[in-house]
Protein backbone atom coordinates (compact mmCIF):
# COMPACT_ATOMS: atom_id res chain seq x y z
CA UNK A 1 0.00 0.00 0.00
CA UNK A 2 2.90 2.36 0.89
CA UNK A 3 4.45 2.15 -2.57
CA UNK A 4 1.03 2.30 -4.26
CA UNK A 5 -0.05 5.50 -2.50
CA UNK A 6 3.33 7.22 -2.88
CA UNK A 7 3.45 6.52 -6.60
CA UNK A 8 -0.12 7.71 -7.21
CA UNK A 9 0.64 10.90 -5.23
CA UNK A 10 3.80 11.55 -7.25
CA UNK A 11 2.34 10.68 -10.67
CA UNK A 12 -0.96 12.54 -10.32
CA UNK A 13 -1.58 13.17 -14.01
CA UNK A 14 -0.81 9.63 -15.12
CA UNK A 15 -2.98 7.99 -12.47
CA UNK A 16 -5.58 10.77 -12.69
CA UNK A 17 -6.18 9.78 -16.31
CA UNK A 18 -6.67 6.13 -15.35
CA UNK A 19 -9.08 7.18 -12.60
CA UNK A 20 -10.92 9.36 -15.14
CA UNK A 21 -11.41 6.35 -17.39
CA UNK A 22 -12.54 4.09 -14.55
CA UNK A 23 -14.95 6.84 -13.44
CA UNK A 24 -16.43 7.16 -16.94
CA UNK A 25 -16.85 3.39 -17.30
CA UNK A 26 -18.39 2.95 -13.86
CA UNK A 27 -20.69 5.95 -14.46
CA UNK A 28 -21.84 4.37 -17.72
CA UNK A 29 -22.35 1.01 -15.98
CA UNK A 30 -24.45 2.68 -13.25
CA UNK A 31 -26.52 4.62 -15.83
CA UNK A 32 -27.18 1.56 -18.00
CA UNK A 33 -27.93 -0.65 -14.98
CA UNK A 34 -30.34 1.96 -13.56
CA UNK A 35 -32.08 2.29 -16.93
CA UNK A 36 -32.26 -1.50 -17.31
CA UNK A 37 -33.75 -1.94 -13.84
CA UNK A 38 -36.04 1.09 -14.30
CA UNK A 39 -37.39 -0.17 -17.62
CA UNK A 40 -37.71 -3.75 -16.39
CA UNK A 41 -39.56 -2.46 -13.37
CA UNK A 42 -42.01 -0.50 -15.54
CA UNK A 43 -42.73 -3.73 -17.40
CA UNK A 44 -43.50 -5.69 -14.28
CA UNK A 45 -44.39 -3.15 -11.54
CA UNK A 46 -48.03 -4.16 -11.35
CA UNK A 47 -47.28 -7.90 -11.46
CA UNK A 48 -44.84 -7.45 -8.58
CA UNK A 49 -47.33 -5.37 -6.62
CA UNK A 50 -49.86 -8.21 -6.99
CA UNK A 51 -47.22 -10.66 -5.73
CA UNK A 52 -48.34 -12.98 -8.54
CA UNK A 53 -46.88 -16.51 -8.69
CA UNK A 54 -49.07 -18.21 -11.32
CA UNK A 55 -51.23 -16.91 -14.12
CA UNK A 56 -54.03 -18.72 -15.96
CA UNK A 57 -54.53 -17.62 -19.57
CA UNK A 58 -56.22 -18.84 -22.71
CA UNK A 59 -53.81 -21.45 -24.06
CA UNK A 60 -54.08 -19.94 -27.57
CA UNK A 61 -53.05 -16.45 -26.42
CA UNK A 62 -49.27 -17.05 -26.72
CA UNK A 63 -48.83 -16.27 -23.01
CA UNK A 64 -50.10 -12.72 -23.58
CA UNK A 65 -52.65 -11.41 -21.09
CA UNK A 66 -53.96 -8.71 -23.42
CA UNK A 67 -54.61 -11.38 -26.08
CA UNK A 68 -56.19 -13.81 -23.64
CA UNK A 69 -59.94 -14.23 -23.20
CA UNK A 70 -61.41 -16.77 -20.79
CA UNK A 71 -65.07 -17.67 -21.29
CA UNK A 72 -67.70 -18.89 -18.88
CA UNK A 73 -66.99 -22.43 -20.08
CA UNK A 74 -63.20 -22.03 -19.58
CA UNK A 75 -63.75 -20.91 -15.99
CA UNK A 76 -66.58 -23.31 -15.15
CA UNK A 77 -64.44 -25.52 -12.88
CA UNK A 78 -62.51 -22.79 -11.03
CA UNK A 79 -62.40 -22.64 -7.29
CA UNK A 80 -61.02 -19.23 -6.37
CA UNK A 81 -59.62 -18.69 -2.90
CA UNK A 82 -58.46 -15.40 -1.37
CA UNK A 83 -55.16 -15.92 -3.23
CA UNK A 84 -56.75 -15.87 -6.69
CA UNK A 85 -58.23 -12.97 -8.59
CA UNK A 86 -59.96 -12.62 -11.93
CA UNK A 87 -58.57 -9.88 -14.12
CA UNK A 88 -59.45 -8.42 -17.51
CA UNK A 89 -56.86 -6.50 -19.51
CA UNK A 90 -57.20 -4.44 -22.65
CA UNK A 91 -55.12 -1.62 -24.16
CA UNK A 92 -56.90 1.73 -24.23
CA UNK A 93 -56.27 5.31 -25.24
CA UNK A 94 -57.50 7.62 -22.50
CA UNK A 95 -58.74 11.05 -23.56
CA UNK A 96 -59.85 14.17 -21.75
CA UNK A 97 -60.43 17.41 -23.61
CA UNK A 98 -58.20 19.42 -21.24
CA UNK A 99 -55.40 16.86 -20.82
CA UNK A 100 -52.93 15.01 -23.05
CA UNK A 101 -53.93 11.60 -24.44
CA UNK A 102 -52.43 8.64 -22.60
CA UNK A 103 -51.89 5.14 -23.99
CA UNK A 104 -52.71 2.86 -21.09
CA UNK A 105 -53.79 -0.61 -20.08
CA UNK A 106 -57.27 -1.02 -18.62
CA UNK A 107 -57.32 -3.65 -15.90
CA UNK A 108 -60.74 -4.77 -14.74
CA UNK A 109 -60.86 -6.35 -11.26
CA UNK A 110 -63.48 -7.56 -8.79
CA UNK A 111 -64.02 -5.62 -5.58
CA UNK A 112 -63.93 -8.70 -3.38
CA UNK A 113 -60.57 -9.95 -4.64
CA UNK A 114 -56.98 -9.21 -3.60
CA UNK A 115 -55.88 -7.07 -6.56
CA UNK A 116 -58.57 -4.55 -5.64
CA UNK A 117 -57.77 -4.84 -1.93
CA UNK A 118 -54.00 -4.37 -2.39
CA UNK A 119 -54.11 -1.18 -4.50
CA UNK A 120 -51.66 1.31 -2.93
CA UNK A 121 -53.43 4.66 -3.14
CA UNK A 122 -51.40 7.87 -3.07
CA UNK A 123 -54.50 10.06 -3.44
CA UNK A 124 -58.29 9.68 -3.49
CA UNK A 125 -60.12 6.44 -2.88
CA UNK A 126 -60.77 3.10 -4.54
CA UNK A 127 -63.31 2.74 -7.35
CA UNK A 128 -66.70 1.65 -6.01
CA UNK A 129 -68.92 1.98 -9.11
CA UNK A 130 -68.53 0.76 -12.67
CA UNK A 131 -67.89 4.26 -14.03
CA UNK A 132 -65.14 4.99 -11.52
CA UNK A 133 -61.46 4.25 -12.07
CA UNK A 134 -58.22 4.45 -10.15
CA UNK A 135 -55.20 5.31 -12.30
CA UNK A 136 -51.40 5.10 -12.09
CA UNK A 137 -49.50 8.15 -10.81
CA UNK A 138 -48.20 8.69 -14.38
CA UNK A 139 -51.60 10.32 -15.08
CA UNK A 140 -50.98 12.74 -12.20
CA UNK A 141 -47.56 13.60 -13.68
CA UNK A 142 -49.31 14.41 -16.97
CA UNK A 143 -51.64 16.84 -15.21
CA UNK A 144 -54.71 14.69 -14.52
CA UNK A 145 -56.63 15.46 -11.34
CA UNK A 146 -59.11 13.61 -9.15
CA UNK A 147 -62.56 14.01 -10.66
CA UNK A 148 -61.33 14.23 -14.26
CA UNK A 149 -63.39 12.17 -16.67
CA UNK A 150 -61.75 9.79 -19.12
CA UNK A 151 -63.04 8.70 -22.51
CA UNK A 152 -61.60 5.24 -23.26
CA UNK A 153 -61.10 4.11 -26.88
CA UNK A 154 -63.63 6.68 -28.05
CA UNK A 155 -66.55 5.04 -26.26
CA UNK A 156 -69.53 7.11 -25.21
CA UNK A 157 -69.06 6.12 -21.57
CA UNK A 158 -66.95 8.38 -19.37
CA UNK A 159 -64.96 7.10 -16.40
CA UNK A 160 -64.25 9.36 -13.44
CA UNK A 161 -60.82 9.26 -11.78
CA UNK A 162 -61.39 8.73 -8.05
CA UNK A 163 -57.88 7.75 -7.01
CA UNK A 164 -54.21 7.58 -7.96
CA UNK A 165 -52.13 4.48 -7.23
CA UNK A 166 -48.40 3.86 -7.25
CA UNK A 167 -46.50 0.99 -8.87
CA UNK A 168 -49.22 0.41 -11.42
CA UNK A 169 -47.52 -0.12 -14.75
CA UNK A 170 -47.49 -3.12 -17.02
CA UNK A 171 -45.39 -3.33 -20.18
CA UNK A 172 -44.31 0.29 -19.53
CA UNK A 173 -47.92 1.52 -19.90
CA UNK A 174 -49.78 3.07 -16.94
CA UNK A 175 -52.76 1.09 -15.64
CA UNK A 176 -56.36 2.23 -15.33
CA UNK A 177 -58.01 0.06 -12.68
CA UNK A 178 -61.75 -0.35 -13.16
CA UNK A 179 -64.33 -3.06 -12.73
CA UNK A 180 -64.53 -6.33 -14.65
CA UNK A 181 -67.96 -5.23 -15.88
CA UNK A 182 -66.39 -2.11 -17.42
CA UNK A 183 -63.70 -4.25 -19.01
CA UNK A 184 -66.37 -6.45 -20.61
CA UNK A 185 -68.00 -3.32 -22.05
CA UNK A 186 -64.67 -2.21 -23.51
CA UNK A 187 -64.35 -5.65 -25.14
CA UNK A 188 -67.88 -5.47 -26.52
CA UNK A 189 -68.72 -7.93 -29.26
CA UNK A 190 -67.13 -10.80 -27.35
CA UNK A 191 -69.97 -12.90 -25.93
CA UNK A 192 -69.54 -15.05 -22.85
CA UNK A 193 -66.16 -13.61 -21.83
CA UNK A 194 -65.53 -13.52 -18.12
CA UNK A 195 -61.88 -12.35 -17.78
CA UNK A 196 -58.45 -12.30 -19.42
CA UNK A 197 -56.71 -14.20 -16.68
CA UNK A 198 -56.70 -15.62 -13.21
CA UNK A 199 -53.83 -14.26 -11.12
CA UNK A 200 -52.73 -16.44 -8.22
CA UNK A 201 -50.42 -15.68 -5.29
CA UNK A 202 -50.11 -19.41 -4.64
CA UNK A 203 -47.01 -20.92 -6.28
CA UNK A 204 -48.73 -24.33 -6.49
CA UNK A 205 -51.95 -23.10 -8.07
CA UNK A 206 -52.89 -24.85 -11.29
CA UNK A 207 -56.04 -24.74 -13.42
CA UNK A 208 -56.14 -26.30 -16.86
CA UNK A 209 -59.73 -26.71 -18.03
CA UNK A 210 -61.05 -26.29 -21.59
CA UNK A 211 -58.94 -23.47 -23.11
CA UNK A 212 -57.33 -22.47 -19.81
CA UNK A 213 -53.66 -23.05 -19.10
CA UNK A 214 -51.55 -22.16 -16.08
CA UNK A 215 -48.15 -20.53 -16.48
CA UNK A 216 -45.50 -19.68 -13.85
CA UNK A 217 -45.13 -15.92 -13.53
CA UNK A 218 -41.45 -16.00 -14.65
CA UNK A 219 -42.51 -17.49 -17.98
CA UNK A 220 -45.28 -14.92 -18.31
CA UNK A 221 -42.88 -12.02 -17.64
CA UNK A 222 -40.35 -13.41 -20.11
CA UNK A 223 -43.02 -13.35 -22.80
CA UNK A 224 -44.02 -9.72 -22.15
CA UNK A 225 -43.53 -7.96 -25.53
CA UNK A 226 -39.93 -6.70 -25.86
CA UNK A 227 -39.05 -7.52 -22.23
CA UNK A 228 -36.44 -10.24 -22.84
CA UNK A 229 -34.86 -8.50 -25.85
CA UNK A 230 -34.59 -5.24 -23.90
CA UNK A 231 -33.04 -6.89 -20.85
CA UNK A 232 -30.58 -8.91 -22.90
CA UNK A 233 -29.48 -5.76 -24.77
CA UNK A 234 -28.76 -4.00 -21.49
CA UNK A 235 -27.01 -7.05 -20.02
CA UNK A 236 -24.85 -7.31 -23.12
CA UNK A 237 -23.88 -3.62 -22.93
CA UNK A 238 -23.10 -3.83 -19.20
CA UNK A 239 -21.13 -7.04 -19.72
CA UNK A 240 -19.09 -5.41 -22.48
CA UNK A 241 -18.40 -2.40 -20.24
CA UNK A 242 -17.00 -4.72 -17.56
CA UNK A 243 -14.82 -6.43 -20.18
CA UNK A 244 -13.65 -3.03 -21.48
CA UNK A 245 -12.81 -1.88 -17.94
CA UNK A 246 -10.90 -5.12 -17.35
CA UNK A 247 -8.88 -4.57 -20.54
CA UNK A 248 -8.19 -0.91 -19.74
CA UNK A 249 -7.03 -1.65 -16.18
CA UNK A 250 -4.94 -4.64 -17.28
CA UNK A 251 -3.32 -2.81 -20.23
CA UNK A 252 -2.54 0.34 -18.25
CA UNK A 253 -1.11 -1.57 -15.29
CA UNK A 254 0.85 -3.82 -17.62
CA UNK A 255 2.39 -0.83 -19.44
CA UNK A 256 3.14 0.93 -16.14
CA UNK A 257 4.66 -2.28 -14.75
CA UNK A 258 6.86 -2.72 -17.83
CA UNK A 259 8.06 0.87 -17.40
CA UNK A 260 8.93 0.14 -13.77
CA UNK A 261 10.75 -3.15 -14.31
CA UNK A 262 14.12 -1.56 -13.61
CA UNK A 263 12.79 -0.03 -10.38
CA UNK A 264 11.46 -3.44 -9.40
CA UNK A 265 14.86 -5.01 -10.16
CA UNK A 266 16.54 -2.37 -7.95
CA UNK A 267 14.10 -3.02 -5.12
CA UNK A 268 14.54 -6.78 -5.47
CA UNK A 269 18.34 -6.26 -5.33
CA UNK A 270 17.81 -4.33 -2.09
CA UNK A 271 16.00 -7.34 -0.67
CA UNK A 272 12.44 -6.00 -1.01
CA UNK A 273 10.37 -9.23 -1.30
CA UNK A 274 8.33 -9.91 -4.47
CA UNK A 275 5.14 -10.08 -2.40
CA UNK A 276 5.62 -6.42 -1.40
CA UNK A 277 5.84 -5.44 -5.08
CA UNK A 278 2.85 -7.62 -6.02
CA UNK A 279 0.81 -6.20 -3.13
CA UNK A 280 1.75 -2.68 -4.26
CA UNK A 281 0.47 -3.38 -7.79
CA UNK A 282 -2.78 -5.02 -6.67
CA UNK A 283 -3.48 -2.36 -4.03
CA UNK A 284 -2.70 0.37 -6.58
CA UNK A 285 -5.36 -1.12 -8.85
CA UNK A 286 -7.85 -1.33 -5.96
CA UNK A 287 -7.19 2.31 -4.99
CA UNK A 288 -7.68 3.49 -8.60
CA UNK A 289 -10.92 1.50 -8.97
CA UNK A 290 -12.31 2.61 -5.58
CA UNK A 291 -11.61 6.30 -6.30
CA UNK A 292 -13.00 6.01 -9.86
CA UNK A 293 -16.14 4.19 -8.68
CA UNK A 294 -16.76 6.65 -5.82
CA UNK A 295 -16.64 9.55 -8.29
CA UNK A 296 -18.88 7.50 -10.63
CA UNK A 297 -21.39 6.93 -7.81
CA UNK A 298 -21.40 10.63 -6.91
CA UNK A 299 -21.97 11.59 -10.56
CA UNK A 300 -24.72 8.97 -10.84
CA UNK A 301 -26.42 10.25 -7.70
CA UNK A 302 -26.39 13.78 -9.12
CA UNK A 303 -27.70 12.51 -12.46
CA UNK A 304 -30.55 10.65 -10.76
CA UNK A 305 -31.46 13.88 -8.93
CA UNK A 306 -31.41 16.02 -12.06
CA UNK A 307 -33.16 13.68 -14.54
CA UNK A 308 -36.92 14.18 -14.99
CA UNK A 309 -39.25 11.56 -13.48
CA UNK A 310 -40.29 10.52 -17.01
CA UNK A 311 -36.89 8.83 -17.48
CA UNK A 312 -37.37 5.29 -16.18
CA UNK A 313 -34.23 5.17 -14.05
CA UNK A 314 -34.00 3.16 -10.86
CA UNK A 315 -30.71 3.68 -8.96
CA UNK A 316 -31.01 0.97 -6.32
CA UNK A 317 -28.63 -0.25 -3.55
CA UNK A 318 -28.34 -3.53 -5.48
CA UNK A 319 -26.96 -1.63 -8.49
CA UNK A 320 -24.47 0.25 -6.27
CA UNK A 321 -23.34 -3.01 -4.64
CA UNK A 322 -23.12 -5.14 -7.77
CA UNK A 323 -21.54 -2.37 -9.87
CA UNK A 324 -18.93 -1.61 -7.20
CA UNK A 325 -18.13 -5.27 -6.58
CA UNK A 326 -17.97 -5.94 -10.33
CA UNK A 327 -15.55 -3.07 -10.89
CA UNK A 328 -13.40 -4.11 -7.91
CA UNK A 329 -13.25 -7.65 -9.23
CA UNK A 330 -12.22 -6.49 -12.71
CA UNK A 331 -9.60 -4.22 -11.10
CA UNK A 332 -8.11 -7.09 -9.11
CA UNK A 333 -8.17 -9.47 -12.10
CA UNK A 334 -6.63 -6.73 -14.28
CA UNK A 335 -3.83 -6.17 -11.78
CA UNK A 336 -2.98 -9.88 -11.67
CA UNK A 337 -1.92 -9.87 -15.33
CA UNK A 338 1.34 -7.88 -14.77
CA UNK A 339 2.00 -9.84 -11.55
CA UNK A 340 3.59 -12.66 -13.56
CA UNK A 341 6.15 -10.18 -14.94
CA UNK A 342 6.87 -8.84 -11.45
CA UNK A 343 7.51 -12.33 -10.10
CA UNK A 344 9.98 -12.96 -12.93
CA UNK A 345 12.05 -9.81 -12.28
CA UNK A 346 15.74 -10.67 -12.11
CA UNK A 347 17.40 -8.55 -9.40
CA UNK A 348 20.78 -9.06 -11.11
CA UNK A 349 19.46 -6.78 -13.88
CA UNK A 350 19.91 -3.85 -11.48
CA UNK A 351 23.69 -4.24 -11.71
CA UNK A 352 25.57 -2.55 -14.53
CA UNK A 353 22.61 -0.48 -15.80
CA UNK B 1 37.31 -13.64 10.07
CA UNK B 2 36.44 -12.18 6.67
CA UNK B 3 32.95 -10.71 6.38
CA UNK B 4 32.76 -11.90 2.81
CA UNK B 5 34.85 -14.61 1.19
CA UNK B 6 34.72 -16.30 -2.23
CA UNK B 7 36.58 -19.61 -2.77
CA UNK B 8 37.19 -21.18 -6.18
CA UNK B 9 34.13 -19.43 -7.59
CA UNK B 10 33.34 -20.04 -11.23
CA UNK B 11 30.48 -18.67 -13.29
CA UNK B 12 29.68 -20.05 -16.72
CA UNK B 13 26.98 -18.63 -19.01
CA UNK B 14 25.57 -20.66 -21.91
CA UNK B 15 26.58 -24.10 -23.12
CA UNK B 16 28.57 -25.63 -25.97
CA UNK B 17 29.86 -23.16 -28.53
CA UNK B 18 28.01 -20.32 -26.77
CA UNK B 19 29.69 -21.04 -23.42
CA UNK B 20 31.30 -18.05 -21.74
CA UNK B 21 33.36 -18.40 -18.59
CA UNK B 22 32.63 -15.10 -16.84
CA UNK B 23 34.50 -15.94 -13.61
CA UNK B 24 37.44 -18.36 -13.35
CA UNK B 25 38.54 -19.80 -9.97
CA UNK B 26 37.98 -16.57 -8.05
CA UNK B 27 39.37 -16.30 -4.53
CA UNK B 28 38.51 -13.14 -2.68
CA UNK B 29 37.98 -11.87 0.84
CA UNK B 30 37.09 -8.57 2.52
CA UNK B 31 37.14 -7.58 6.18
CA UNK B 32 35.23 -5.09 8.29
CA UNK B 33 36.61 -1.55 8.27
CA UNK B 34 38.40 -1.98 4.95
CA UNK B 35 37.84 -0.58 1.47
CA UNK B 36 38.50 -3.10 -1.31
CA UNK B 37 38.76 -1.95 -4.90
CA UNK B 38 38.05 -4.30 -7.78
CA UNK B 39 39.34 -2.83 -10.99
CA UNK B 40 39.33 -3.89 -14.58
CA UNK B 41 38.07 -2.97 -18.02
CA UNK B 42 34.53 -3.53 -19.30
CA UNK B 43 33.80 -7.23 -19.86
CA UNK B 44 36.39 -8.35 -17.31
CA UNK B 45 33.68 -9.95 -15.12
CA UNK B 46 33.33 -7.20 -12.49
CA UNK B 47 29.51 -7.07 -12.67
CA UNK B 48 29.23 -10.87 -12.54
CA UNK B 49 31.48 -10.85 -9.47
CA UNK B 50 29.23 -8.22 -7.86
CA UNK B 51 26.03 -10.18 -8.53
CA UNK B 52 27.52 -13.35 -6.98
CA UNK B 53 29.07 -11.56 -4.00
CA UNK B 54 25.76 -9.74 -3.51
CA UNK B 55 23.70 -12.98 -3.67
CA UNK B 56 21.87 -11.80 -6.77
CA UNK B 57 22.78 -14.97 -8.61
CA UNK B 58 24.42 -18.29 -7.80
CA UNK B 59 27.91 -19.34 -8.88
CA UNK B 60 28.31 -22.34 -11.22
CA UNK B 61 30.76 -23.80 -8.67
CA UNK B 62 32.69 -22.72 -5.58
CA UNK B 63 31.71 -21.29 -2.21
CA UNK B 64 30.54 -17.82 -1.16
CA UNK B 65 30.70 -17.10 2.58
CA UNK B 66 28.98 -14.19 4.27
CA UNK B 67 29.90 -13.97 7.97
CA UNK B 68 31.21 -17.53 7.72
CA UNK B 69 27.99 -18.98 6.25
CA UNK B 70 28.04 -20.53 2.77
CA UNK B 71 25.37 -18.79 0.71
CA UNK B 72 26.11 -20.43 -2.64
CA UNK B 73 23.03 -22.66 -2.47
CA UNK B 74 20.57 -20.82 -0.23
CA UNK B 75 16.91 -20.41 -1.29
CA UNK B 76 15.57 -17.29 -3.03
CA UNK B 77 13.80 -16.28 0.17
CA UNK B 78 16.98 -16.63 2.26
CA UNK B 79 18.87 -14.74 -0.40
CA UNK B 80 16.32 -11.95 -0.21
CA UNK B 81 16.64 -11.75 3.57
CA UNK B 82 20.44 -11.75 3.27
CA UNK B 83 20.41 -8.79 0.87
CA UNK B 84 17.96 -6.94 3.09
CA UNK B 85 19.94 -7.47 6.29
CA UNK B 86 23.60 -7.88 5.41
CA UNK B 87 24.32 -6.28 2.06
CA UNK B 88 23.90 -2.70 0.92
CA UNK B 89 24.06 -1.89 -2.78
CA UNK B 90 25.12 1.40 -4.35
CA UNK B 91 24.34 1.03 -8.02
CA UNK B 92 25.90 2.72 -11.01
CA UNK B 93 23.04 5.06 -11.92
CA UNK B 94 22.20 5.58 -8.20
CA UNK B 95 18.84 3.94 -8.91
CA UNK B 96 16.77 5.70 -6.32
CA UNK B 97 13.04 4.96 -6.62
CA UNK B 98 11.83 7.97 -8.65
CA UNK B 99 8.46 8.41 -6.93
CA UNK B 100 9.85 8.35 -3.39
CA UNK B 101 11.52 11.24 -1.58
CA UNK B 102 14.91 10.60 0.04
CA UNK B 103 13.16 10.10 3.39
CA UNK B 104 10.62 7.71 1.85
CA UNK B 105 13.44 5.60 0.38
CA UNK B 106 14.36 4.82 4.02
CA UNK B 107 10.71 4.34 5.01
CA UNK B 108 10.40 1.67 2.30
CA UNK B 109 13.11 -0.28 4.11
CA UNK B 110 11.22 0.18 7.40
CA UNK B 111 8.13 -1.38 5.76
CA UNK B 112 9.91 -4.64 4.99
CA UNK B 113 12.56 -4.72 7.73
CA UNK B 114 11.04 -3.74 11.04
CA UNK B 115 14.15 -4.03 13.22
CA UNK B 116 17.88 -3.40 13.07
CA UNK B 117 17.78 -0.30 10.87
CA UNK B 118 19.84 2.76 11.84
CA UNK B 119 18.20 4.81 14.56
CA UNK B 120 17.23 8.42 13.98
CA UNK B 121 20.27 9.97 15.73
CA UNK B 122 22.81 7.92 13.75
CA UNK B 123 20.87 8.49 10.54
CA UNK B 124 20.79 12.26 11.12
CA UNK B 125 24.56 12.25 11.72
CA UNK B 126 25.15 10.18 8.62
CA UNK B 127 22.96 12.45 6.47
CA UNK B 128 24.87 15.43 7.90
CA UNK B 129 28.18 13.78 6.98
CA UNK B 130 26.86 13.03 3.53
CA UNK B 131 25.74 16.64 3.14
CA UNK B 132 22.13 15.81 2.30
CA UNK B 133 20.44 16.45 5.66
CA UNK B 134 18.44 19.32 4.16
CA UNK B 135 17.33 17.33 1.12
CA UNK B 136 15.38 14.48 2.69
CA UNK B 137 12.03 15.70 1.38
CA UNK B 138 13.27 16.03 -2.20
CA UNK B 139 12.54 13.58 -5.00
CA UNK B 140 15.52 12.10 -6.90
CA UNK B 141 14.70 14.24 -9.96
CA UNK B 142 15.15 17.34 -7.79
CA UNK B 143 18.72 16.34 -6.79
CA UNK B 144 22.03 16.73 -8.64
CA UNK B 145 24.05 13.65 -9.63
CA UNK B 146 26.33 13.99 -6.62
CA UNK B 147 23.39 14.42 -4.24
CA UNK B 148 21.67 11.36 -5.71
CA UNK B 149 24.89 9.40 -5.21
CA UNK B 150 24.98 10.40 -1.54
CA UNK B 151 21.29 9.59 -1.10
CA UNK B 152 21.90 6.15 -2.65
CA UNK B 153 24.76 5.56 -0.18
CA UNK B 154 22.55 6.63 2.73
CA UNK B 155 19.81 4.28 1.55
CA UNK B 156 22.28 1.39 1.26
CA UNK B 157 23.54 2.06 4.80
CA UNK B 158 20.10 2.58 6.37
CA UNK B 159 19.45 -1.16 6.82
CA UNK B 160 22.80 -1.28 8.68
CA UNK B 161 24.44 -3.94 6.47
CA UNK B 162 27.89 -5.39 7.17
CA UNK B 163 28.87 -5.20 3.53
CA UNK B 164 28.57 -2.29 1.13
CA UNK B 165 28.83 -3.20 -2.56
CA UNK B 166 29.19 -0.29 -4.97
CA UNK B 167 29.03 -0.60 -8.74
CA UNK B 168 31.00 2.16 -10.54
CA UNK B 169 30.22 4.74 -7.82
CA UNK B 170 32.19 7.53 -9.51
CA UNK B 171 31.13 6.86 -13.10
CA UNK B 172 29.63 10.29 -13.65
CA UNK B 173 31.52 12.43 -11.15
CA UNK B 174 34.25 15.04 -11.68
CA UNK B 175 37.64 14.76 -9.91
CA UNK B 176 36.62 16.88 -6.92
CA UNK B 177 33.54 14.74 -6.35
CA UNK B 178 35.52 11.55 -6.88
CA UNK B 179 37.82 12.57 -4.02
CA UNK B 180 34.85 13.39 -1.80
CA UNK B 181 33.15 10.07 -2.53
CA UNK B 182 36.42 8.12 -2.10
CA UNK B 183 37.02 9.76 1.28
CA UNK B 184 33.41 9.13 2.20
CA UNK B 185 33.72 5.38 1.55
CA UNK B 186 36.97 5.32 3.53
CA UNK B 187 35.29 7.03 6.47
CA UNK B 188 32.25 4.75 6.29
CA UNK B 189 34.45 1.68 6.39
CA UNK B 190 36.45 2.95 9.36
CA UNK B 191 33.77 4.75 11.38
CA UNK B 192 30.91 2.28 10.85
CA UNK B 193 33.00 -0.91 10.51
CA UNK B 194 31.70 -1.87 7.09
CA UNK B 195 33.41 -3.97 4.47
CA UNK B 196 33.26 -1.63 1.46
CA UNK B 197 33.78 -3.26 -1.93
CA UNK B 198 34.00 -0.85 -4.86
CA UNK B 199 33.81 -2.23 -8.40
CA UNK B 200 35.27 0.39 -10.72
CA UNK B 201 37.63 1.17 -13.56
CA UNK B 202 38.39 4.58 -12.07
CA UNK B 203 42.08 4.69 -10.91
CA UNK B 204 41.38 7.90 -8.95
CA UNK B 205 39.86 5.74 -6.20
CA UNK B 206 43.04 3.67 -5.68
CA UNK B 207 44.40 5.95 -2.96
CA UNK B 208 41.39 5.28 -0.74
CA UNK B 209 41.62 1.48 -1.00
CA UNK B 210 43.12 -0.85 1.60
CA UNK B 211 43.27 -3.66 -0.95
CA UNK B 212 43.10 -3.68 -4.73
CA UNK B 213 42.13 -6.59 -6.96
CA UNK B 214 42.56 -6.53 -10.72
CA UNK B 215 40.14 -8.41 -12.94
CA UNK B 216 40.81 -9.47 -16.53
CA UNK B 217 38.94 -12.01 -18.66
CA UNK B 218 37.20 -13.52 -15.62
CA UNK B 219 40.37 -13.91 -13.56
CA UNK B 220 41.14 -11.95 -10.40
CA UNK B 221 44.61 -11.03 -9.14
CA UNK B 222 45.35 -9.30 -5.86
CA UNK B 223 47.50 -6.24 -6.58
CA UNK B 224 47.74 -4.71 -3.12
Amino acid sequence: MFLAIKEIKREKLRYGLIILMIFLISYLIFILSSLAVGLASENTQAIESWDAKQVVLNKNANVSMSQSLLTKDDLSKTKLTKNEALLGQTPVVAKNSNRPQVSAQFIGVKKDQFIYDDQELIAGRKAKKDREVVVDQAFQTKGYKLGDKLELNGSANKYRIVGFVKNAKINIAPIIYGSLASWRKLRQGMPNIKASAIISRNANYSYNHANSKTYPIAQFIKKLPGYTAQNMTFQLMIGFLFVISLIIIAVFLYILTMQKMHNFAVMRAQGIPSRTLVAATVSQSVILVVVGVIIGLAAMWLTAKVLPAAVPMSFTPQIILSGTCGMLLTGIIGSLIPVRSILKVDPAKAIGE
Amino acid sequence: MAVIELKNVQKVYGTGAAEVQALKQIDFKANEGKVVLIMGPSGAGKSTFLTIAGSLQKPTSGQVYINGEDIANISAKQSNALRLNQIGFVLQAYNLIPFLTVKEQFELVDHVKKQGNLDQAIMDKLLEQLGIAGLINKYPSELSGGQQQRAAIARALYANPKILLADEPTASLDSKNVDEVGQLFKNLAQNYQKAVILVTHDPRLEKYADHIYEMMDGEMIKKQ
